[in-house]
């Protein structure tokens, strides 16, 4: 791409007034309608029942007899307990994805081989097929190995997690310079010094950006768990809270009271880590 | 120069192909592979599949010691006459239980030894039923009909059937509406969710304070579970309880609040909402991160040469966001067209799309085999429109 040499500075302009007020109103109207839905399930969770099925009361927004009874109910029927299986699932998958995946993008980004194109375009492949096509088989596969209901479900997410970790983990060992082990391999560095000791060090970002993409994704995995863990002691958080709808009836004050106590940890990961997620998001996605 | 690859190259892929084989590329040929077969988890005949006859040998030796075990009483209790017949019977079956005992589920049969066990269950039915008009009180005319039922599903012929599922679904006018109501969610949400997702982009490009809050914000949604998101929406769709079901109503978008879940139309509506609201931060996310890579000094020269703001973005923006875009709108077409979550929790499978109705097939119904011709119908449906994208608008998602 060519820069156009300027022969002159250009005045800085700011926006029209009209166009600066139209600008901050459509901001707060996204932020307004992205946590709306959020702050009212908040609003519910500390409603009593008679207040959240009330004509009258359904829409106020501050309870008029406000409990914890909701809090008090999930958290008697185990919703803590779905949490622990999430981040025994979502960790465990975490680990050996990262590290697979990064031994692998390393060799992709830097190695040539024939069937490379081959293999990028069947992990692509792998990312846009429906995830439906595997459910049978995967579920037969379990069934006959005796791993429905227990944890192994973390091996079944590979096919989710692996092609988004090696694409994003290829893009940043792509982005680590050649010279540098050139340099390393001078100074007197052995293949593996340099993989230990110059390239993995720079790659971290990559690697840390790539561990939570893969725990956010396991972490929100739903089809596979609900069709391989139907007992109650290996669900995860989509699965277990969505049981706690009963076949009649839906306890909303349980339901939100529930939603508020799972959402904690996405929206702890969501404010700590939201550099690496935004660019997890977009590597790949942009051509620089 | 880059390296070449060697075994010690190899091993460091090795588990990603180990893993990509596994989980992915075997589930996949597996599924095909059902897809030739009438293959139903719930009936004791099709339940694995199989391409020829086959003898469910564990429980036939179990039923022919059965008969052995009542004969045994019963030789001793008929006249002289008939004692010949029974030991006979007797014997072969004895024979039968010797062959297949130690046999630990099916086995293949070969040549006409299926007709062979089937003439042999119906002889012993007829002996039996001869028996039973002069002796109505013996062991074997009382408890054989029903050993002998059991013993005949234990002979299961072939559930190959080639091609002919396919046949099935081009007749399948459910199967036609899963596609149509597929189709139908993905472009209106897709479509919405570009141009919303542009609009917030551009606005987040330009706005300098403030953007922090915008992308922490804009990515709370894209991060919830959907299974827990769809939950939420659901909460707000309520007809007596749901606060968004009693604002349209009140807008008058809708007659009454409990339309949105209960009708077609208005669950569709309901779940693009839903769609659009948890992906069109991610969208506009992708489209910013195009738009900052482009080069700040083209919009300056444009401004130089006195083009408008709607020139500059079709001139200009359009043009080099494009590649950043048609990448963005590939992968969120895919990601809508599997939609499975969110339909399933929201309205426990309506509008039925594609992956619902496999799903429902396969797990709900037991139907692997025509469940599976659903998926990889969906598979080929995926190949066209990442065909279209690639090969028609010209997506570039592999550069070497």
């Amino acid at each position: 791409m060519t820069t156009i040499p300027l022969t002159q500075p250009i005045p800085n302009r700011k926006p029209r007034p009209r166009g600066r007020t139209l600008m901050w109103a459509l901001i707060a109207a996204f932020i307004a309608v992205n946590l709306f839905p959020f702050l009212w399930v908040l609003v519910t969770s500390f409603k009593p029942g008679s207040e959240i099925y009330g004509a009258e009361t359904a829409f106020r927004l501050i309870a008029i007899n406000p409990t914890v009874g909701n809090y008090r109910t999930v958290i008697d029927k185990g919703i803590l307990h779905s949490i622990v299986n999430s981040v025994i699932v979502s960790g465990s998958t975490t680990l050996y994805v990262v590290l697979v995946a990064s031994m692998s993008a390393y060799i992709i980004a830097r190695c040539f081989f024939r069937g490379k194109v081959a293999l990028m375009s069947l992990i692509l492949g792998i990312s846009m097929f429906p995830q439906m096509i595997i459910v049978g088989p995967i579920f037969n596969m379990f069934y006959q190995l005796k791993l429905l209901n227990s944890y192994w479900v973390a091996r079944a997410y590979s096919t989710i997690t692996l092609p988004s970790a090696v694409w994003i983990m290829v893009a940043h060992f792509k982005r680590i310079p050649l010279s540098v082990e050139e340099a390393a391999k001078i100074d007197g560095c052995s293949q593996w010094q340099t993989l230990w000791k110059v390239i993995f060090p720079m790659a971290a970002p990559g690697v840390f950006t790539t561990a939570i993409m893969t725990f956010i994704a396991a972490w929100n995995e739903y089809l596979l768990t609900l069709t391989l863990n139907s007992v109650k002691d290996y669900q995860t958080v989509p699965v277990a809270i969505n049981a706690l709808r009963t076949q009649f009836s839906i306890l909303w004050g349980e339901i939100t009271a529930a939603t508020i106590v799972v959402v904690i940890p996405t929206l702890a990961i969501v404010l700590l880590f939201q550099k690496q997620i935004v660019s997890g998001i977009t590597s790949g996605a942009v051509k620089e | 120069m880059q390296r070449r690859m060697t075994w010690k190259e190899f091993c460091f892929i090795l588990p990603l192909l180990l893993l990509v084989s596994v989980f992915s590329l075997y589930p996949i040929v597996s599924s095909f592979v059902y897809t030739l077969f009438d293959y139903q988890t719930n009936k004791q005949s099709k339940n694995a599949l199989y391409t020829g006859p086959v003898l469910n040998a564990s429980l036939y030796a179990e039923d022919c010691d059965y008969l052995v075990h009542y004969l045994k009483k019963d030789v001793e209790t008929v006249d002289a006459s008939d004692r010949a017949t029974l030991q006979t019977m007797m014997d072969t079956l004895a024979g039968q239980h010797a062959l297949y005992a130690d046999e630990k589920s099916t086995v293949t049969l070969s040549g006409d030894t299926g007709s062979q066990i089937a003439a042999l269950i119906a002889q012993t039915r007829r002996t039996v039923e001869t028996l039973g008009a002069r002796y109505p009180d013996l062991r074997i005319v009382q408890k054989a009909p029903t050993l002998l039922d059991e013993m005949e599903t234990c002979l299961i012929t072939g559930n190959f059937v080639g091609l002919s599922q396919y046949g099935t679904l081009f007749q399948d006018t459910r199967f036609g509406q899963a596609v149509g109501s597929t189709f139908l969610f993905t472009i209106i949400s897709v479509a919405l969710e570009l141009v919303l997702g542009m609009a917030l982009a551009l606005v987040m490009d330009k706005a300098i304070r403030g953007i922090g809050m915008v992308r922490t914000t804009a990515l709370i949604p894209w991060a919830i579970p959907t299974a827990v998101s769809a939950l939420i929406w659901c909460y707000l769709y309520d007809g007596t309880s749901g606060i968004v079901a009693a604002l349209f109503t009140r807008l008058g978008i809708i007659a009454s609040p409990e339309l949105l879940l209960t009708t077609q139309g208005g669950t569709m509506f309901a779940a693009i909402l839903a769609d659009v609201w948890k992906t069109t931060p991610y969208m506009a996310l992708l489209l910013l991160a195009g738009l900052q890579v482009i080069d700040r000094g083209l919009y300056e020269s444009s401004a130089i040469d006195g083009a408008g703001a709607v020139r500059t973005f079709t001139s200009i923006t359009l043009p080099l966001l494009k590649p950043s875009m048609l990448v963005a709108l590939l992968f969120r077409t895919l990601d809508a067209f599997r939609v499975y979550d969110l339909i399933a929790v929201l309205t426990k499978g309506t509008p039925e799309t594609l992956s619902i109705y496999a799903y429902k097939m396969m797990i709900g119904q037991s139907n692997y085999g025509y469940g599976s011709v659903i998926v990889v119908a969906m598979f080929a449906l995926v190949a066209l429109i990442a065909f279209v994208y690639v090969k028609v608008l010209g997506a570039e998602l592999i550069r070497e």
